[in-house]
């Protein structure tokens, strides 16, 4: 269970998230949505401390985490990071590092596997994401849609309990999109629980349990995909799937 | 936007307070225990100190045997360890820094033709004068226009006459007091420099004024000049010891006294060729009775200036290369060792400092951002200097009665290793800002504490980028070990000077001196331009 309680965050005057709540079961899809500027990407990076917040709190499992900087914040953050993923438009993955320690580092360093538990776990998950022949490839050396395929891996491996996506495809072209996309969905089918940020319709109208609509901070609309694409009930859901599907 | 920190900080590092160094200049000097001699007599060496750059007569590289050191002061060095009973020890010293070498208990003595001043009487122990120098004027054969001290005060072609000196000599002294604002003087590192200048007529120089044992050593050398008019300026070249080392001082007058009696001091400044009657007028010389003899060691009567066995032979080409290269290339070793053990020491500080500017509490991160802009903002020189001299100091402080000191290698590589930690840790800033944020956002969303991230993430791609103008300050800091020699250290710059001017080949040995400088330098320039392409093949990807 991941939980997200009325969180609030300020830059100087501004609220960009006034209070936001939702929760993700365990095995569920999440998908927010919502026109640029609405608060998405930050709430997705707060879950993780890449942001903090003024107020609220964040549950992930048996982790409290409040606004409060402190230690009692840094070390529930490092619990936190170790059992939630993330997957970021740019990839962000190692440059210096070839595919495979991409996806090793954190294993061996953070989890402190054996290199060799380590290796053979990693190349299993570049199978599974169609990469098994590019594991000594350096990043720079692979196409967009290869590199997020491997960022997915990198975050794979350490065996999460959820992974955030931060607008995984906005960099890719529509082929190599639609490579990810695939990695996505047969995550989600396999019980991975996710929280995505993207404007990947069809991946939110397929593939979501929830699809929650963000705007100027809040929540607009939750609901099941059918529910918000077929009827949804807001003014601001329709004017942003109108405008969505004019794009 | 800032990225959360975690508890785990970078490790802590207190730089250096240069300023609470500098704040010890002010401290009365402390003087080693009053046991000179029983300390000489238990070690079994006598430590004397000199410049060997100074050059002949009084202490230069063998002609014959350019690693072995021959000068009238070498031998009187030897006349003096031998009545001590101990071996004689030379140790390289700026001969302007001999005083604080004696300070720092380094050597037991300086003998190299420092003057007799009342300043100096307060501060050292001085003994009696072992030689009688005057002051000679010079100028070239060719100019008729110059025939005597007063001439100087005269105005030629509508300019004022201009002198070459030593620098900080009595010379200057001299001429700055005859002269006034009458006469221009132009100051000199080297004698022999001086009169180069003087006789090739350098910038308007008419005449140099030179130690007139310096000029009778050298005369033959120098064919377009001449003396002009009697010597001048009388003084006395005396050996210098600590103040407190008064047993050391007596036996040093004690054997001069003995050595001018009986003619020995005679015989080893003959051989040199500076033995003249001004040396006689003390009126010492007896015989084995104890009665005055009016003239000294009749066993050397016969001899004239022109007996001198020793005297400057100006050598060049290829037999100078052959006789003096070795010692060069000998000396490029030092230079090699001192860049190879400082540079890296160097980058790891500078690294620690960027990282504490970078991602230290503000405890940190000020105190590294004053250290950079003091180390900086200061002279090399003037670092290695407060580490050499001001360091045992404090170490004495802190540990009184332990005497622990700092040989001058460590301190070169200490001072080089300082200053240029400043400039690294200015390259390693801007190579870590240089890596995308994102960077750290994904190793730290992979659970990475901070310092895990830096360690494994951050600094390995920052260190890749930066090796090119690291290696662009590897060179310089090869350059930069020239420096070092103001603190003892013998490496190929110093070298080069000493033998240069002892051989007088300055052209070849020059052009060998920067041939070893090349050929330490452009492997790392070529190592440079590769690692600069290969990290651009990389991002281009």
């Amino acid at each position: 269970m991941i939980e997200l309680t009325n969180i609030v965050k300020r830059y100087q005057q501004h609220e960009v998230l006034r209070g936001v709540s939702l929760k993700v079961a365990d095995g569920e899809v999440c998908v927010l949505l919502g026109p640029s500027g609405g608060g998405k990407s930050t709430l997705l990076r707060t879950i993780n401390g890449l942001e903090s917040f003024d107020s609220g709190s964040i549950r992930v499992s048996d982790i409290v985490l409040h606004a409060a900087a402190g230690p009692e914040r840094d070390a529930a953050l490092l619990q936190i990071r170790k059992r939630v993923g993330m997957v970021f438009q740019q990839f962000n993955l190692f440059p210096h590092r070839s595919v495979l320690e991409n996806v090793t580092e954190a294993p061996i360093h953070v989890l402190k596997q054996s290199r060799e538990a380590a290796v053979q776990n990693a190349r299993r998950i570049l199978a599974r994401v169609g990469l098994a022949d590019k594991e000594n490839a350096r990043p720079g050396s692979l196409s967009g849609g290869q590199q997020q395929r491997v960022a997915i891996a990198r975050t794979l491996a350490m065996n999460p309990e959820a992974i955030l996506f931060d607008e995984p495809t906005s960099a890719l072209d529509p082929r190599t999109t639609a490579e990810v996309i695939s990695v996505m969905t047969d995550l989600a089918a396999s019980g991975q629980r996710m929280i995505v940020v993207t404007h990947a319709m069809s991946f939110a109208r397929t593939v979501a349990h929830q699809v929650h609509i963000l705007h100027a901070g809040r929540i607009a609309e939750s609901g099941p995909p059918e529910q918000i694409f077929e009827a949804p009930q807001e003014a601001i859901t329709q004017e942003f799937l109108s405008e969505a599907a004019r794009a | 936007m800032a990225v959360q920190c975690d508890l785990h900080r970078v490790p802590g590092f207190v730089p250096l307070a240069l300023v609470c160094i500098a704040a010890w200049l002010t401290q009365p000097l402390t003087s080693p225990a009053d046991d000179g001699l029983d300390r000489i007599r238990q070690r079994g060496t006598l430590v004397w100190g000199a410049d060997q750059e100074g050059g002949g007569p009084f202490i230069y590289p063998d002609p014959d045997n350019p690693s072995l050191l021959t000068g009238f002061e070498v031998e009187l060095a030897q006349l003096i360890a031998e009545h001590l009973d101990v071996k004689p020890q030379f140790s390289q010293g700026q001969w302007d820094k001999l005083p604080d070498l004696l300070d720092r208990g380094d050597i037991d003595l300086v003998l190299n033709g420092y003057e007799w001043t009342t300043n100096r009487a307060e501060r050292y122990g001085l003994s009696i004068p072992y030689y009688i120098y005057e002051l000679q004027l010079l100028g070239r054969v060719a100019d008729d226009s110059l025939t005597s001290w007063d001439d100087l005060l005269k105005p030629a072609d509508g300019r004022k006459r201009k002198v070459s000196l030593l620098g900080g000599s009595a010379a200057q002294d001299y001429v700055e007091r005859f002269g006034g604002d009458n006469v221009d003087v132009a100051l000199f590192e080297g004698a022999t420099d001086a009169m180069d200048a003087t006789e090739l007529g350098l910038s308007g120089i008419d005449a140099n004024v030179q130690d007139l044992p310096i000029w009778l050593f050298y005369a033959k050398g120098f064919p377009q000049l001449r003396p002009i008019g009697e010597p001048v300026g009388r003084g006395y070249y005396v050996a210098m010891a600590r103040k407190s080392d008064q047993d050391l001082l007596r036996a040093v007058n004690e054997i001069l006294l003995q050595a001018l009696q009986d003619g020995r001091l005679h015989r080893i400044f003959a051989k040199y060729g500076i033995w003249n009657d001004t040396q006689m007028m003390r009126g010492l010389e007896t015989d084995k009775s104890g009665g005055f003899v009016g003239s000294p060691d009749p066993a050397a009567d016969g001899e004239t200036k022109d007996a001198a066995t020793a005297s400057y032979q100006p050598s060049g080409g290829w037999t100078v290369i052959q006789k003096r290269g070795g010692l060069l290339v000998r000396s490029a070793g030092m230079t090699i060792l001192l860049s190879i053990t400082a540079m890296p020491i160097a980058v790891f500080i500078g690294l620690l400092i960027a990282l504490a500017r970078l991602y230290g509490p503000w405890y940190l991160g000020k105190p590294a951002a004053v250290y950079v802009e003091i180390v900086r903002g200061t002279p090399l020189v003037l670092q290695l200097y407060l580490i050499y001299f001001l360091v045992p100091k404090l170490l004495d402080i802190i540990f009184p009665g332990m005497e622990l000191t700092i040989n001058a290698f460590a301190a070169a590589v200490m001072g080089l290793a300082i200053n240029y930690s400043a400039y690294e840790a200015e390259i390693y800033r801007g190579g870590i800002q240089s890596i995308p944020r994102g960077q750290m956002e994904a190793a730290i969303s992979l659970g990475m504490s901070r310092s895990l991230a830096l360690r494994r993430i951050i600094i390995p791609q920052a260190t890749r980028l930066v090796l090119p103008p690291m290696t662009n300050d590897f060179i310089a800091l090869f350059k930069d070990t020239a420096v070092c020699s103001v603190i003892t250290v013998v490496e190929l710059s110093k070298q080069y000077y000493i033998q240069a001017r002892s051989a007088g080949a300055i052209v070849e040995l020059g052009l060998l001196t920067a041939l070893l400088y090349l050929a330490m330098s452009y492997p790392l320039s070529v190592m440079t331009n590769r690692l600069e392409k290969n990290l651009n093949q990389e991002r281009r990807g």
